[in-house]
Protein backbone atom coordinates (compact mmCIF):
# COMPACT_ATOMS: atom_id res chain seq x y z
CA UNK A 1 0.00 0.00 0.00
CA UNK A 2 1.25 3.24 -1.01
CA UNK A 3 0.38 6.62 0.16
CA UNK A 4 -1.32 7.25 -3.36
CA UNK A 5 -3.32 4.32 -2.59
CA UNK A 6 -4.48 4.99 0.56
CA UNK A 7 -5.42 8.45 -0.08
CA UNK A 8 -7.74 7.07 -3.40
CA UNK A 9 -9.30 4.84 -0.61
CA UNK A 10 -9.92 7.58 2.09
CA UNK A 11 -11.47 9.63 -0.97
CA UNK A 12 -13.06 6.94 -2.05
CA UNK A 13 -14.89 5.64 1.25
CA UNK A 14 -15.52 9.39 1.50
CA UNK A 15 -17.86 9.54 -1.43
CA UNK A 16 -19.05 6.32 -1.54
CA UNK A 17 -20.62 6.99 2.31
CA UNK A 18 -21.85 10.44 1.35
CA UNK A 19 -23.63 8.80 -1.54
CA UNK A 20 -25.36 6.10 0.51
CA UNK A 21 -26.50 9.03 2.83
CA UNK A 22 -27.91 10.68 0.24
CA UNK A 23 -30.33 7.43 -1.21
CA UNK A 24 -30.99 6.29 2.44
CA UNK A 25 -31.64 9.42 4.35
CA UNK A 26 -35.22 10.63 5.55
CA UNK A 27 -34.88 14.00 5.32
CA UNK A 28 -34.72 15.43 1.94
CA UNK A 29 -32.42 18.25 2.79
CA UNK A 30 -29.71 16.52 4.42
CA UNK A 31 -29.79 14.30 1.28
CA UNK A 32 -29.16 17.22 -0.57
CA UNK A 33 -26.17 18.29 1.99
CA UNK A 34 -24.32 14.59 1.62
CA UNK A 35 -24.87 15.03 -2.29
CA UNK A 36 -22.54 18.52 -1.87
CA UNK A 37 -20.59 16.33 0.21
CA UNK A 38 -20.18 13.58 -2.00
CA UNK A 39 -19.66 15.95 -5.28
CA UNK A 40 -16.37 16.94 -3.07
CA UNK A 41 -15.05 13.36 -2.75
CA UNK A 42 -15.09 13.01 -6.09
CA UNK A 43 -13.64 15.97 -7.21
CA UNK A 44 -10.92 14.93 -4.48
CA UNK A 45 -10.42 11.79 -6.84
CA UNK A 46 -10.41 14.01 -10.15
CA UNK A 47 -6.93 16.15 -8.03
CA UNK A 48 -5.65 12.15 -7.56
CA UNK A 49 -5.87 11.81 -11.49
CA UNK A 50 -3.93 14.77 -11.98
CA UNK A 51 -7.14 16.61 -13.94
CA UNK A 52 -7.35 20.17 -12.18
CA UNK A 53 -9.42 21.52 -14.57
CA UNK A 54 -12.13 18.53 -14.00
CA UNK A 55 -12.21 19.28 -10.28
CA UNK A 56 -12.58 22.57 -11.09
CA UNK A 57 -15.38 21.96 -13.10
CA UNK A 58 -16.99 19.42 -10.89
CA UNK A 59 -16.59 22.24 -8.68
CA UNK A 60 -18.62 24.58 -10.56
CA UNK A 61 -21.48 22.94 -12.23
CA UNK A 62 -22.22 20.17 -9.91
CA UNK A 63 -21.77 22.18 -6.42
CA UNK A 64 -22.04 25.69 -7.72
CA UNK A 65 -25.03 24.68 -9.69
CA UNK A 66 -26.50 21.61 -9.73
CA UNK A 67 -26.78 20.70 -5.56
CA UNK A 68 -27.35 24.21 -5.22
CA UNK A 69 -30.33 24.49 -7.53
CA UNK A 70 -31.17 21.15 -5.81
CA UNK A 71 -31.22 22.44 -2.30
CA UNK A 72 -33.50 25.09 -4.07
CA UNK A 73 -36.42 23.12 -4.92
CA UNK A 74 -36.06 21.05 -1.85
CA UNK A 75 -36.89 24.63 -0.16
CA UNK A 76 -39.66 25.53 -2.23
CA UNK A 77 -41.65 22.21 -2.22
CA UNK A 78 -41.76 22.25 1.53
CA UNK A 79 -43.97 19.64 3.65
CA UNK A 80 -44.49 18.18 -0.23
CA UNK A 81 -44.38 14.06 1.11
CA UNK A 82 -47.79 13.29 2.59
CA UNK A 83 -47.11 12.60 6.09
CA UNK A 84 -48.86 8.77 6.09
CA UNK A 85 -46.48 7.22 3.78
CA UNK A 86 -43.22 6.19 3.74
CA UNK A 87 -40.64 7.93 1.80
CA UNK A 88 -39.06 4.45 0.91
CA UNK A 89 -41.01 1.84 -1.32
CA UNK A 90 -39.23 -1.94 -2.32
CA UNK A 91 -36.17 -1.19 -0.14
CA UNK A 92 -35.23 -4.97 -0.36
CA UNK A 93 -36.51 -5.75 -3.62
CA UNK A 94 -34.21 -1.95 -5.31
CA UNK A 95 -30.97 -3.26 -3.10
CA UNK A 96 -30.92 -6.42 -4.63
CA UNK A 97 -31.33 -5.28 -7.71
CA UNK A 98 -28.75 -2.69 -7.23
CA UNK A 99 -26.34 -5.39 -5.41
CA UNK A 100 -26.55 -7.61 -8.27
CA UNK A 101 -25.27 -4.98 -10.78
CA UNK A 102 -22.65 -4.09 -8.61
CA UNK A 103 -21.23 -8.08 -8.57
CA UNK A 104 -21.97 -8.21 -12.30
CA UNK A 105 -20.23 -4.81 -12.81
CA UNK A 106 -16.95 -5.77 -10.79
CA UNK A 107 -16.72 -9.07 -12.12
CA UNK A 108 -16.38 -7.53 -15.49
CA UNK A 109 -14.29 -4.84 -14.58
CA UNK A 110 -11.84 -7.43 -12.20
CA UNK A 111 -12.04 -9.73 -15.65
CA UNK A 112 -10.83 -7.00 -18.17
CA UNK A 113 -6.75 -6.06 -18.76
CA UNK A 114 -6.14 -2.98 -17.57
CA UNK A 115 -3.09 -0.83 -16.55
CA UNK A 116 -1.65 -0.61 -13.22
CA UNK A 117 -0.48 2.50 -13.49
CA UNK A 118 -1.21 5.92 -16.19
CA UNK A 119 0.03 5.16 -19.25
CA UNK A 120 2.45 8.51 -19.38
CA UNK A 121 3.33 11.52 -17.31
CA UNK A 122 0.30 14.04 -17.29
CA UNK A 123 0.35 16.06 -20.57
CA UNK A 124 1.42 19.89 -20.24
CA UNK A 125 -0.61 21.37 -23.38
CA UNK A 126 -3.06 19.28 -21.95
CA UNK A 127 -5.53 22.24 -20.96
CA UNK A 128 -4.34 24.42 -23.92
CA UNK A 129 -5.42 20.96 -26.56
CA UNK A 130 -8.71 20.67 -24.80
CA UNK A 131 -9.59 24.16 -25.07
CA UNK A 132 -8.02 23.92 -28.86
CA UNK A 133 -9.99 20.86 -29.64
CA UNK A 134 -13.76 22.47 -28.64
CA UNK A 135 -13.39 25.18 -31.46
CA UNK A 136 -11.59 23.76 -34.31
CA UNK A 137 -13.94 22.92 -37.01
CA UNK A 138 -11.87 19.33 -37.62
CA UNK A 139 -11.93 18.77 -33.85
CA UNK A 140 -15.53 18.82 -31.45
CA UNK A 141 -16.67 22.02 -32.71
CA UNK A 142 -20.39 20.72 -33.57
CA UNK A 143 -20.53 18.59 -30.45
CA UNK A 144 -19.71 21.50 -28.38
CA UNK A 145 -22.18 24.21 -30.18
CA UNK A 146 -24.93 21.70 -30.07
CA UNK A 147 -24.83 20.92 -26.39
CA UNK A 148 -24.36 24.74 -25.94
CA UNK A 149 -27.39 25.45 -27.90
CA UNK A 150 -29.36 22.53 -25.98
CA UNK A 151 -28.68 23.96 -22.74
CA UNK A 152 -30.05 27.50 -24.25
CA UNK A 153 -32.78 25.68 -25.11
CA UNK A 154 -33.34 23.27 -21.81
CA UNK A 155 -32.56 26.81 -19.39
CA UNK A 156 -35.30 28.75 -21.46
CA UNK A 157 -37.72 25.60 -21.61
CA UNK A 158 -37.61 25.01 -17.87
CA UNK A 159 -38.29 28.65 -16.85
CA UNK A 160 -41.57 28.20 -19.17
CA UNK A 161 -42.20 24.93 -17.71
CA UNK A 162 -41.54 26.28 -14.00
CA UNK A 163 -43.34 29.77 -14.73
CA UNK A 164 -46.68 31.10 -12.35
CA UNK A 165 -50.14 30.29 -14.17
CA UNK B 1 9.02 3.19 -4.20
CA UNK B 2 5.67 4.89 -5.28
CA UNK B 3 2.71 2.30 -6.34
CA UNK B 4 0.31 4.15 -8.56
CA UNK B 5 -3.53 3.29 -8.36
CA UNK B 6 -4.65 0.75 -10.66
CA UNK B 7 -7.41 2.05 -13.44
CA UNK B 8 -9.76 -1.27 -12.03
CA UNK B 9 -9.86 1.07 -8.58
CA UNK B 10 -11.28 4.04 -10.27
CA UNK B 11 -13.51 1.90 -11.87
CA UNK B 12 -14.75 -0.30 -9.09
CA UNK B 13 -15.50 2.85 -7.39
CA UNK B 14 -17.57 4.38 -10.58
CA UNK B 15 -19.37 1.18 -10.47
CA UNK B 16 -20.06 1.40 -7.30
CA UNK B 17 -21.29 4.87 -6.91
CA UNK B 18 -23.47 4.16 -10.53
CA UNK B 19 -24.90 1.58 -8.07
CA UNK B 20 -26.30 3.56 -5.22
CA UNK B 21 -27.78 5.60 -7.78
CA UNK B 22 -29.74 2.89 -9.35
CA UNK B 23 -30.88 1.94 -5.29
CA UNK B 24 -32.54 5.94 -4.82
CA UNK B 25 -34.17 5.57 -7.80
CA UNK B 26 -35.61 2.42 -7.56
CA UNK B 27 -36.43 2.61 -3.46
CA UNK B 28 -37.54 6.44 -3.01
CA UNK B 29 -40.64 8.03 -3.55
CA UNK B 30 -39.40 11.18 -3.62
CA UNK B 31 -39.21 13.05 -6.88
CA UNK B 32 -36.25 15.42 -6.13
CA UNK B 33 -34.37 12.35 -4.41
CA UNK B 34 -34.56 10.37 -7.51
CA UNK B 35 -33.16 13.34 -9.85
CA UNK B 36 -30.10 13.32 -7.03
CA UNK B 37 -29.99 9.71 -7.29
CA UNK B 38 -29.41 10.24 -11.67
CA UNK B 39 -26.76 13.19 -11.12
CA UNK B 40 -24.59 10.73 -8.77
CA UNK B 41 -24.97 7.99 -11.60
CA UNK B 42 -23.98 10.86 -14.34
CA UNK B 43 -21.07 11.61 -11.45
CA UNK B 44 -20.34 7.92 -11.27
CA UNK B 45 -19.79 7.32 -15.55
CA UNK B 46 -17.70 11.27 -15.79
CA UNK B 47 -15.73 9.43 -13.15
CA UNK B 48 -14.99 6.55 -15.53
CA UNK B 49 -14.54 8.94 -18.59
CA UNK B 50 -11.99 10.82 -16.79
CA UNK B 51 -10.07 7.58 -15.00
CA UNK B 52 -9.94 6.10 -18.71
CA UNK B 53 -8.42 9.78 -20.36
CA UNK B 54 -5.74 9.73 -17.71
CA UNK B 55 -4.60 6.17 -17.98
CA UNK B 56 -5.96 5.24 -21.47
CA UNK B 57 -4.46 8.23 -24.05
CA UNK B 58 -3.09 11.18 -21.66
CA UNK B 59 -1.83 13.11 -24.44
CA UNK B 60 -5.27 13.34 -26.32
CA UNK B 61 -8.93 15.13 -25.30
CA UNK B 62 -11.28 12.76 -26.47
CA UNK B 63 -12.06 11.46 -23.25
CA UNK B 64 -12.36 15.00 -21.41
CA UNK B 65 -14.51 16.19 -24.11
CA UNK B 66 -17.23 13.66 -23.83
CA UNK B 67 -16.97 14.42 -20.06
CA UNK B 68 -17.18 18.35 -20.49
CA UNK B 69 -20.81 17.02 -22.98
CA UNK B 70 -22.16 14.96 -20.26
CA UNK B 71 -21.45 17.37 -17.83
CA UNK B 72 -23.62 19.98 -20.06
CA UNK B 73 -26.28 17.22 -19.81
CA UNK B 74 -26.32 16.73 -16.63
CA UNK B 75 -26.86 20.55 -15.81
CA UNK B 76 -29.97 20.68 -18.70
CA UNK B 77 -31.16 17.24 -16.97
CA UNK B 78 -31.24 18.48 -13.76
CA UNK B 79 -32.43 22.31 -14.52
CA UNK B 80 -35.62 20.65 -16.85
CA UNK B 81 -35.76 18.11 -14.00
CA UNK B 82 -36.50 20.67 -11.02
CA UNK B 83 -38.63 22.50 -13.06
CA UNK B 84 -41.13 19.72 -13.38
CA UNK B 85 -40.59 18.91 -9.89
CA UNK B 86 -41.87 22.32 -9.12
CA UNK B 87 -44.55 22.72 -11.93
CA UNK B 88 -45.52 19.61 -10.55
CA UNK B 89 -45.87 20.24 -7.10
CA UNK B 90 -47.95 23.83 -7.82
CA UNK B 91 -50.73 21.39 -9.53
CA UNK B 92 -50.76 18.30 -7.05
CA UNK B 93 -49.19 19.80 -4.18
CA UNK B 94 -46.77 16.53 -4.17
CA UNK B 95 -43.25 15.38 -5.67
CA UNK B 96 -44.01 11.13 -4.77
CA UNK B 97 -43.71 9.75 -7.70
CA UNK B 98 -47.04 7.04 -7.17
CA UNK B 99 -49.44 10.05 -6.49
CA UNK B 100 -48.51 11.94 -10.05
CA UNK B 101 -51.18 10.79 -12.17
CA UNK B 102 -52.05 14.18 -14.45
CA UNK B 103 -51.29 12.17 -17.42
CA UNK B 104 -53.69 9.12 -16.97
CA UNK B 105 -56.71 9.12 -18.98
Amino acid sequence: MSVGQLTFLAFAAFTLGAAVRVVTHRLVFHAALWLIASFFGIAAVYLLLESPFMAGVQLFIYIGGVAVLTAIAVMVTKGMMRRDLPTMANVRSSALVAVSLFLVMSWTILQMPLPEAPASPVFEEGLAMLGMALVDPRGYLLPFEVVSLMLLIVLIGALYVARER
Amino acid sequence: MFVAVPLSWYLLLGAALFCVGVYGVLANRNLILIIMSIELMLNAVVLNLVAFARYIEPARVTGKTFAIVVYATAAAEAALGLALVIAIWRAENTVAVDEMDLLQG
